[in-house]
C-alpha cells in the first residue's frame, strides 16, 4: 500500500474575516501519480482546499485551522510558503496575472530568480521547461503577444521550474476559448501521463475536463466532499444536478432520450462510450422524430452593416466588407476568437469607432451622424467585468447614472428608475450597497444600468464567463426575460458554447476580420471548417451524430429545440 | 498603443541594444551626472553630440523621438524663454555676471548678449538631458532596467516594482480605454462640450471603476508570486542580466572614466579654482564677473529687504 | 490599518501585496500621464495622475504612495520619450508622500473610513504637500541640476501647484468618499 502525498484528517478551516467556516470534516488521500478533478459550484470551497495544499493558507489567507493535512509529508501550518513551493506548483485560474515576467523565458525563469539560480544554470532549465509545453519557439516573446492559451503554458512551465511532485490547476479553462480549453486538457493530461506526477484539477466545468480520462473525481458542496469517486459512477448518480454542476450534453441528451444511464461500458468518455442496444434504439428514435418546421423571425430590422470595412493602422483590415443584418427581437451569438473582429464589430456598432467605408444602420437610420451618446440611448454595450462599469456604491444610484448625467427631471427620472428596477427584479434591493451583492447580480445591475436609456438592442460581452452553472443559469434567465416580455434584441459575444445552444437563434461568426457565417445556431456548430476556424469545439451533440450515424445539423437542430420545450414547461 | 512608445518590450540587434542592464543603467547616471553638474558649454557640446550618435547607432524609428522633441522644445525652451524674457531679463547678469544691453525697449524689458548665451547654454544642457534619456530608453527593455537597477544597488522589491509596472500598464491603458468608452455611451461628456467643472466631475466616474479594476487584481498577482518564491532570499538573480561581453567592459570603463571627469571638473572649477559666476562665457573675462547671489534674485526677496 | 503601529502606517508593510500594489499604482500613474489629461485650454490640461498617490497612501500608506508616484513618473517619462526631468520627478514624490499621509490621521479607505474631518485634513495636505514639493524642493533642483530662474520656476510652480491641488480637492474628495463607502459594503460582506 503506498503512502499519500496528499492527505486531509478531519479538516476544517475558517477564514479570519468570516464567521463560518469555509470547509468542514474533510478527509481526502490523494496518491502519488494520481490525476484528481475537484469539481464544485463557486462558494463550494474547492478553491480553498487547493489554496490549503499549495500554502496560500495560511501564508496569505489567515484564519483557523483544524485537524490535519499533510503535503508530502509536511504540515503546510507549521512550513513556510517556500518550501511548499518545492513540492506543489499551482497554475492560477488567471493565467494573465499569473504572467509576471516581461517575457516568455523570463516568466519561467522567475522561480529559479528567486532560488538564486545563476543566469547560466537557468538557461537549460528554461530550455527544457518551455519544450515540454511546446513554447520553445516563443521565448523571447512578451506577454502582450501572447493568447491566453500561450500564457497558460507559459504558466506550467513556470511552475515547473521548481521541479515539483504535484500540480495544482485552480480552474484552468476559465479564462481560455473551447479550442485552446481542449488543447490545455490534453497537454495536463500528457504531462501527467509522462512525468509521473500527482495532478490536482480544481473545475466546475465537468464536460470539458473530461475530454481526457481521470482517475477519480471529488465533488464538493457548501464545504463538505459530498462524493468522491470514478467518473462513470458520478455521471450515474443525481449528485451533479443537486451540486450546481452542469453534466455532459451528450447525457442530457440521453435523458431526453429516457435511455438508461446503467450498463453502458465507459460513460465519461463518448468516443470509447459503448450504448446498450435498448439505449442506441431509444437514441435514434429520438433524434428522428418529426417535428415542426422553425419559425422564421419576420419583424423589421433594427441593426445592419452594409459593406462595413474598418482598418486601425491603414495597412491591414480589421473588418473586411461586412455585411449581415439582425431582426427585432432576434438573440444573436458573434462569434469569434480574440482578434478576430467581433469587439470591432460591437465597437463600430457603438460608434466608439467609425468605419472606413460601408454604412451601419440602426431602425433604418444610418449611425454616421449619431454621437456616441446617442447610440448610447438605443444600443445598450455591457462589458465583461460588471466591476469595470460600476461607479455608485447604492444599486438605485447606479441604475440612475445615465439619467442623472442627461439631466432628466427628478420625478421622470424616479419614476424610470423604479420601472428598470421592477423588470431588472432589483426593486427589493434597490438601496443595497452593490459590493454588497453577488456577481450574477452586478450583471444585472449594469445591464439596468444600461435600461434607464430604454435601447432596444443589447450587447452582453462574455456574460457567463467565469461563472458557474447556477450564476449561468440565473443570468440567461434574466436576459431571455428582457428579450420575451420585452422584445429586447440581444448581441452575445461570447465563446461559450453552452450559451449559444441554448440561447441563441442565430450565429454570426468572425474569423481575422472576415464573416464566415451567419445563420442558425445549429447550422453553424454543425460545419466542421467553421467550428475550426472560429476556434471553437465540437460539442458533444455532434460527436454522438457522428458516433450514431446521424445528420450532425439536425441532431443539434432537434436537441436544441426539444431543450425549449422543456424549460418553457418548466 | 505600443506605436506611441519609444521604450521597447523586445531588445533591438545593434551594439548598443546588446549591452547589459547594468551597463545601461550605469553609464546613464555616470551620463545624468556629468550634464547635471555642469554649467560648462565646452563640455556640454561633447556630451549631446555623444548622445545623438548614440541614438544614430541604434537606428530608431525618428518620428516619436521628433515630435517629442518639437513639443519640449516648444513647452520648455520657448514658452519657458519667453516667459523668462519678460519676467526676468536679467539672467545673463545673474548667472553670468556681465551685461551687455544690444535692444533696449522703452519699459523695463531690454535684452543683452549675455541673456542670449544664457538661452543657449540651458537650451544645449536640456537638449543633451533629452538626448541621453532618449537613448537610455531606445536601448533598454524593461527587464534590462530592472536588473541593471538592481545591480548598481537598489533593493530588488523596488526593482520588481519597475517591471511589474511595465508589465501591467497595457493592460491598464486598455481598461482605461474601455471604461471610458463605456462611460461615454452613458453619456458621460469629457471632451470640451462640457464645461471644466463637469469634466473634472465626469472624471471621477472614469476613475473609480478604473481603481477598482486595477487595484482588484493585487490580490491574485502577488499570489502568483509568492507560490513561485518571491521574497524568499535577500537577494534574487535575473534572467534579464546577460553576462557582459568585452563590449560591456569597454563602456563600462568609459562611463567610469566619464564619472572620474565630472568629478574633477567640480573639484577643480568649482572648489579649488570656482568660476566667480554660474556660467562660462567666452566674451567675460574672470576679473570682470560680478559676483550674484541667487537667492537676491527672487522677486518676492525684494520685498524682505524694503 | 486601524490597529498598526505610526511607522507601519507611515512606511506600509512591504509584504508581496503592496510591491504589487504600488507597481499597479506606478503603471496606473503612468497610463493616467497619457492619456488622463483633462483639457483646460489648446494645449494645455490637467493631469489627473496625482490622484494615484492619494489612493495608493490611503490604502497602503504615504511611502507607498511617494514610491508609485516616483516610479510612475520615471515610467511615464521614459515611456513617452519626454525626457527625464529629476526636479520635477523628486517634486512629484514628495507631493505624493504628503497627499498619501491619509492614514495617519486616521482615514482608513479600505476599511470604509472617511469623513468630513478626514476630508479637511486631507485638503490641507493637498495645499501644504503642493507648496511644499513645487514651492521649495522643485525650483531648489532646477536651479542645480538645469540653471533654471527662479522667478519662472516659481510661476511655472504655482501653475502646476495650483492644477493639482484642483484635481486632488475637486476629483480626489468624491472619489475618496466613494471608494470609502464602497469598501464598507464590501467589508461587511465578508463578516455575514
Amino acid at each position: 500500500m503506498k503512502e499519500p502525498i496528499i492527505s486531509f484528517k478531519n479538516f476544517g478551516f475558517r477564514y479570519k474575516e468570516q464567521k463560518n467556516p469555509t470547509l468542514f470534516d474533510i478527509n481526502l488521500d490523494i496518491y502519488p501519480g494520481e490525476k484528481i478533478l475537484i469539481i464544485g459550484a463557486s462558494g463550494s470551497g474547492k478553491s480553498t482546499l487547493c489554496n490549503c495544499i499549495n500554502g496560500l493558507i495560511p501564508f496569505s489567507y489567515e484564519g483557523e485551522i483544524t485537524g490535519s493535512c499533510t503535503v508530502n509529508g509536511i504540515e503546510p501550518r507549521s512550513a513556510s510558503i517556500f518550501k511548499l513551493s518545492n513540492y506543489v506548483g499551482t497554475v492560477l485560474q488567471d493565467s494573465d496575472a499569473q504572467f509576471v515576467g516581461l517575457s516568455v523565458g523570463e516568466d519561467i525563469a522567475f522561480a529559479m530568480e528567486n532560488d538564486m539560480i545563476p543566469r547560466a544554470d537557468m538557461l537549460p532549465v528554461i530550455e527544457r521547461n518551455a519544450k515540454m509545453v511546446g513554447m520553445q519557439d516563443f521565448i523571447d516573446k512578451v506577454p502582450f503577444e501572447l493568447s491566453g492559451g500561450q500564457k497558460q503554458k507559459v504558466a506550467i512551465a513556470g511552475v515547473f521550474g521548481n521541479d515539483v511532485e504535484i500540480l495544482i490547476f485552480d480552474e484552468p479553462l476559465a479564462a481560455l476559448d473551447p479550442q485552446m480549453g481542449m488543447t490545455a486538457v490534453e497537454l495536463i493530461d500528457d504531462i501527467s501521463k509522462e512525468s509521473g506526477k500527482t495532478v490536482v484539477i480544481v473545475e466546475h466545468r465537468l464536460e470539458d475536463v473530461l475530454h481526457r480520462p481521470v482517475d477519480r473525481i471529488v465533488l464538493m458542496s457548501e464545504g463538505r466532499i459530498v462524493a468522491d469517486m470514478e467518473p462513470d459512477e458520478l455521471l450515474k448518480s443525481s449528485l451533479l444536478k443537486e451540486c450546481g454542476i452542469r453534466e455532459p450534453l451528450y447525457i442530457t441528451a440521453m435523458k431526453y432520450a429516457g435511455c438508461s444511464l446503467e450498463g453502458n461500458r465507459n460513460l465519461c468518455d463518448l468516443p470509447s462510450l459503448e450504448f446498450t442496444d435498448d439505449n442506441e434504439k431509444k437514441l435514434r428514435e429520438f433524434f428522428t422524430m418529426s417535428r415542426e418546421p422553425v419559425k422564421e423571425n419576420e419583424n423589421e430590422t433594427v441593426v445592419s452593416f452594409k459593406n462595413v470595412t474598418y482598418s486601425y493602422s491603414g495597412d491591414r483590415n480589421e473588418l473586411d466588407d461586412i455585411t449581415f443584418e439582425i431582426k427585432k427581437g432576434e438573440r444573436v451569438a458573434i462569434i469569434g476568437k480574440n482578434g478576430a473582429g467581433k469587439s470591432t464589430a460591437a465597437k463600430l456598432l457603438c460608434g466608439i469607432i467609425r468605419p472606413a467605408s460601408g454604412t451601419i444602420e440602426l431602425e433604418g437610420q444610418d449611425i454616421k451622424n449619431m454621437s456616441v451618446k446617442e447610440i448610447g440611448e438605443r444600443v445598450g454595450y455591457v462589458m465583461q467585468d460588471p466591476n469595470q462599469m460600476i461607479v455608485k456604491d447604492i444599486i438605485k444610484e447606479e441604475v440612475g447614472l445615465a439619467l442623472s448625467i442627461r439631466g432628466v427631471q427628478k420625478e421622470t427620472a424616479e419614476s424610470q428608475i423604479a420601472k428598470v428596477l421592477e423588470i431588472c427584479g432589483l426593486y427589493k434591493m434597490r438601496n443595497w450597497p452593490v459590493d454588497a451583492i453577488s456577481y450574477g447580480q452586478k450583471k444585472r445591475v449594469t445591464v439596468a444600468s444600461m435600461m434607464a436609456l430604454e435601447p432596444d438592442v443589447f450587447i452582453l460581452d462574455e456574460p457567463t464567463a467565469g461563472q458557474d452553472y447556477r450564476s449561468y443559469t440565473e443570468i440567461m434567465k434574466f436576459v431571455n426575460t428582457l428579450n420575451k416580455e420585452y422584445g429586447k434584441t440581444i448581441l452575445f459575444i461570447t465563446h461559450d458554447m453552452h450559451l449559444a445552444i441554448e440561447n441563441t437563434d442565430r450565429a454570426i461568426v468572425f474569423a481575422d476580420g472576415n464573416m464566415i457565417a451567419a445563420d442558425k445556431v445549429f447550422t453553424v456548430l454543425a460545419d466542421e471548417e467553421i467550428i475550426k476556424r472560429a476556434s471553437l469545439k465540437q460539442t458533444s451533440l455532434y460527436n454522438l451524430a457522428v458516433k450514431l450515424g446521424l445528420d450532425p445539423e439536425s441532431t443539434i437542430q432537434h436537441f436544441i429545440e426539444y431543450e425549449r420545450s422543456v424549460k418553457e414547461n418548466e | 498603443m505600443n506605436n506611441k512608445l519609444v521604450i521597447n518590450y523586445t531588445p533591438g540587434p545593434t551594439f548598443l541594444h546588446k549591452l547589459t542592464g547594468f551597463t545601461k543603467v550605469f553609464s546613464f547616471l555616470m551620463m545624468t551626472v556629468a550634464i547635471i553638474c555642469t554649467y560648462d558649454i565646452r563640455l556640454l557640446i561633447p556630451l549631446l553630440i555623444i548622445n545623438i550618435f548614440e541614438i544614430i547607432s541604434m537606428k530608431p524609428d525618428y518620428k516619436p523621438i521628433v515630435i517629442m522633441f518639437a513639443i519640449t522644445f516648444v513647452t520648455v525652451t520657448l514658452i519657458g524663454n519667453i516667459m523668462l524674457f519678460v519676467v526676468s531679463p536679467n539672467v545673463g547678469l545673474n548667472n553670468i555676471g556681465a551685461e551687455n544691453i544690444i535692444w533696449h525697449s522703452t519699459g523695463r524689458l531690454y535684452l543683452s548678449k549675455e541673456f542670449l548665451w544664457y538661452m543657449l547654454v540651458v537650451f544645449i544642457k536640456r537638449t543633451a538631458s533629452f538626448a541621453s534619456v532618449i537613448a537610455f530608453a531606445l536601448a533598454t527593455t524593461p527587464s534590462e532596467f530592472a536588473s541593471g537597477l538592481n545591480k548598481v544597488g537598489l533593493p530588488y522589491k523596488v526593482c520588481t516594482i519597475v517591471s511589474l509596472a511595465y508589465r501591467t500598464i497595457p493592460d491598464i491603458a486598455n481598461d482605461f480605454i474601455n471604461i471610458r468608452n463605456s462611460m461615454m455611451m452613458r453619456g458621460v461628456e469629457l471632451s470640451k462640450k462640457a464645461s471644466l467643472w463637469k469634466r473634472l466631475k465626469n472624471t471621477v466616474l472614469i476613475l473609480v471603476p478604473l481603481i477598482f479594476t486595477a487595484f482588484g487584481k493585487v490580490g491574485s498577482i502577488a499570489n502568483a508570486m509568492d507560490l513561485r518564491g518571491y521574497g524568499k532570499n535577500k537577494k534574487r538573480t535575473w534572467y534579464a542580466e546577460r553576462e557582459p561581453s568585452k563590449g560591456d567592459m569597454v563602456i563600462r570603463a568609459l562611463s567610469v572614466v566619464l564619472g572620474l571627469l565630472a568629478l574633477y571638473y567640480i573639484i577643480r572649477y568649482r572648489i579649488i579654482d570656482p568660476w566667480p559666476a554660474k556660467m562660462w562665457c567666452p566674451w567675460v573675462k574672470y576679473e570682470d564677473v560680478i559676483q550674484i547671489n541667487q537667492i537676491d534674485t527672487i522677486f518676492f526677496m525684494k520685498w524682505f529687504k524694503k | 490599518m486601524a490597529n498598526k503601529s505610526f511607522g507601519q502606517k507611515l512606511l506600509g508593510v512591504w509584504n508581496t501585496k503592496t510591491i504589487v500594489a504600488v507597481a499597479i499604482g506606478a503603471a496606473l500613474f503612468g497610463v493616467l500621464m497619457n492619456y488622463g489629461g483633462i483639457p483646460v485650454f489648446t494645449n494645455t490640461s490637467l493631469t489627473t495622475a496625482m490622484i494615484v498617490p492619494v489612493v495608493v497612501g490611503a490604502m497602503y500608506g504615504p511611502v507607498p504612495a511617494l514610491v508609485a508616484a516616483g516610479v510612475g513618473n520615471v515610467i511615464a517619462d521614459l515611456l513617452g520619450g519626454w525626457g527625464l526631468w529629476f526636479d520635477w520627478s523628486v517634486g512629484n514624490g514628495v507631493a505624493a508622500l504628503f497627499v498619501g499621509l491619509l492614514p495617519l490621521y486616521g482615514a482608513y479607505i479600505t476599511e470604509g473610513v472617511f469623513e468630513i474631518k478626514h476630508a479637511i485634513i486631507y485638503m490641507l495636505c493637498c495645499v501644504v504637500g503642493n507648496g511644499v514639493a513645487f514651492g521649495i524642493v522643485t525650483p531648489i533642483l532646477t536651479t542645480l541640476f538645469y540653471g533654471g530662474d527662479l522667478n519662472v520656476t516659481f510661476l511655472q510652480a504655482l501653475a502646476a501647484s495650483l492644477g493639482n491641488i484642483a484635481v486632488e480637492v475637486i476629483i480626489g474628495i468624491p472619489i475618496l468618499f466613494l471608494l470609502a463607502k464602497r469598501y464598507k459594503s464590501r467589508t461587511n460582506l465578508e463578516e455575514e
